[in-house]
């Protein structure tokens, strides 16, 4: 079974988020709705995979991606958002996401990113 | 069928551009006034035979329509023409080349894709036309020709401005007839109109090209002088005053005899704003007609 | 009037979509016009149609002076783009669009081509923002040239065609920023009652993809 955590601010993002998952996998999913909440539940949960909107109040995806970094150098997080310029992009890079998956999510983006994850997390298993 | 004939019959430009700007259709009016037809055109890239039209502001808009499929609007004010095309319908126009107005917007495939763009091309060279006639009507004094006093207001305040911005030498002269009234009286107004025409033209000939004539008031005239300086005006005022004095002027078969007083001042960079220049002037121009038939520099 | 409220869901999804919608907006514009620009968080605000001089006078700085650049745009989403840009602004996006190189330009034209400039970067915003949102729930629309605007918005009314007098409209208001121009304006997307009522349904299709 995979713990999952879901960070974004809108309910509704969440939800649609969590829709979006393969219907016939196992997972264990939490929400966090801002950084701060995020980087709490991480630490309790240690979840396998995280997504992170880029976007929140209090604080915004890129503050909560460098800590949950620094508490585990090797956290596997996905940053969704909208904003795919370049400049926004290599930062989302140079913080230590796996990768970037565009908003509006839709369920094959979100499966392509789940197996992506799954070999970042067995790689470093086994490495 | 029916819409492939309405493009080919509706009188305006209609061609469609794949995402590599190659045409994929131009109507009969495009093949008319270019003298390409779709033959040799479809299929091909658009900056092959229009090759001015390969430049930032177009590829924008272009990139525009097939990402955010808005439209983009191409108006004649800021663009004249995007076809250089020769005026078709219109004869007497002062443009060389058919002004047009274009709109590019979206085509899209079933699935709402921007796969093509549009643009339609309207001749508006008769619109441009009336408009540049009006445009320079507004500028004129009907009874002379020459400006009128508003555009040589508008014209004095940017020519201080640019004078001041650069440091050059701007001049004024101002005119009035001596004792016009009697000629009116004496001779009726049409006489008095004709030797108005007859003076201003007379005093547009020994003008420069950038130099600027205008009808201030009545019998007043205004020249505005770039790149002049004092003596040089000064040499030009006297010059005008002695042609006037020595012309014998026929109007309608009446001579008259004409003479001017004329004021003159040049822009110093400590005067505030063009109205002082006009002030100079003006005061010069006061003290001129105390004599008649005198100049008078503002120093 | 009860139709035109939105639940808690629908203004949830409604401010997750134009985040998205003006998100992708901001990064195809970097695309397109060469230079990375900000867009803000959009901020959603219902009010009746004849509040819009109030509206716009709590929006706006009343000490800056704006040029204002208006378009309309015409779908199942229709209503008023305003685009509110720093009054000097123009002499600036001149050099960004590269208009100067367009002619031989004399100072007396210089007045018309900054305007040309700001309306030429109003088409290109207001674009971007209503076709990433239309798109996003299935609409497409169609635009009205863009045009300076003389009246100042916050002493006159919305145009009656559009927006019938005692109905609702919807303000979609976002901030944005040309970072290397250091220029900063607001854009102000307004739709009509009729346009509340298609987002509502739109909202409702979007969220049924998902189930």
């Amino acid at each position: 079974m995979t713990t999952l955590l879901i960070v974004d601010d809108s309910p509704i993002a969440r939800q649609i988020l969590r829709k979006c998952l393969p219907k016939d996998a196992d997972f264990t999913v939490l929400e966090a709705c801002d950084g701060r909440d995020a980087i709490e539940k991480f630490q309790l949960f240690r979840p396998a995979i995280t997504f992170m909107d880029m976007t929140m109040p209090v604080m915004d995806g890129f503050e909560a991606i460098a800590e949950i970094r620094r508490i585990d150098p090797k956290a596997v997080i996905i940053a969704a958002t909208a904003n795919i310029q370049p400049k926004a992009r290599k930062r989302i890079a140079d913080l230590g996401a796996l990768m970037l998956l565009p908003k509006p999510v839709n369920p094959g983006a979100v499966r392509d990113a789940l197996s992506r994850a799954r070999i970042a997390t067995r790689d470093d298993t086994q490495g | 069928m029916i819409f492939k004939q309405i493009a080919d019959m509706i009188s305006m430009g209609l061609l469609v551009l794949d995402e590599d700007l190659n045409v994929h259709f131009w109507n009969r009016w495009m093949a008319l006034h270019s003298n390409i037809t779709a033959d040799e055109i479809v299929g091909k890239p658009l900056f092959d035979f229009f090759p001015d039209l390969n430049e930032p502001n177009f590829l924008r808009n272009c990139r525009s329509v097939f990402t955010f499929g808005n439209f983009a609007f191409f108006s004649q004010k800021l663009h004249r023409y995007l076809f250089p095309f020769r005026p078709a319908y219109s004869d007497r126009t002062p443009f060389d080349f058919m002004q047009q107005s274009c709109t590019m917007g979206p085509i899209r495939s079933s699935d709402n894709r921007v796969q093509y763009l549009f643009l339609s091309v309207s001749d508006v060279t008769e619109v441009a036309n009336y408009e540049e006639q009006l445009v320079e009507m507004n500028r004129k004094d009907a009874l002379t020709g020459i400006y009128n006093r508003r555009f040589f207001e508008t014209s004095l305040q940017q020519e201080f401005k640019r004078s001041l911005r650069h440091g050059r030498a701007l001049s004024l002269i101002m005119i009035d007839l001596d004792y016009f009234k009697r000629v009116n009286d004496l001779h009726g107004h049409q006489v008095g109109d004709d030797a108005l025409r007859a003076f201003a033209a007379a005093v547009h000939s020994r003008l420069r090209e950038s130099d600027l004539l205008a009808r201030y008031g009545g019998e007043e005239f205004a020249c505005l002088l770039p790149e002049t300086n004092g003596p040089a005006a000064r040499t030009l005022a006297e010059e005008l005053r002695r042609m006037t004095e020595e012309t014998r002027w026929v109007c309608r078969e009446v001579e008259l005899r004409l003479t001017i007083s004329v004021g003159v001042a040049e822009s110093r960079p400590e005067m505030g704003g063009f109205e002082i220049l006009l002030k100079k002037a003006d005061d010069a121009l006061y003290a001129a007609k105390a004599g008649r038939n005198r100049v008078i520099c503002y120093n | 009037m009860s139709e035109t409220r939105f639940s808690a869901t629908e203004k949830d999804l409604l401010q997750e979509l134009m985040n998205i919608g003006f998100g992708q907006a901001a990064a195809d514009l970097a695309q397109v016009i060469g230079l990375s620009i900000k867009l803000s968080i959009p901020d959603i605000q219902l009010f009746k149609t004849c509040e819009l001089s109030r509206h716009m006078t709590e929006e706006m700085d009343g000490e800056q002076e704006f040029s204002l650049i208006e378009q309309y745009f015409l779908g199942k989403f229709q209503g008023i783009a305003l685009l509110a840009l720093p009054a000097r602004s123009g002499k600036k996006l001149v050099t960004l669009f590269g208009l100067q190189d367009q002619c031989n330009w004399s100072s007396e034209n210089l007045a018309m081509l900054e305007k040309e400039a700001m309306i030429e970067v109003g088409n290109i915003l207001i674009g971007a923002c209503v076709g990433k949102i239309t798109e996003l729930l299935n609409d497409v629309v169609l635009y009205s040239p863009p045009r300076m605007r003389i009246q100042d918005v916050r002493d006159s009314n919305l145009p009656n065609n559009l927006f019938a007098p005692g109905s609702l409209a919807i303000s979609l208001k976002t901030v944005f920023h040309f970072e290397r121009k250091k220029i900063t304006g607001q854009l102000f997307l307004i739709a009509n009652q009729d346009s509340i009522a298609w987002l509502k349904t739109a909202l409702n299709a979007f969220m049924e993809q998902y189930e």
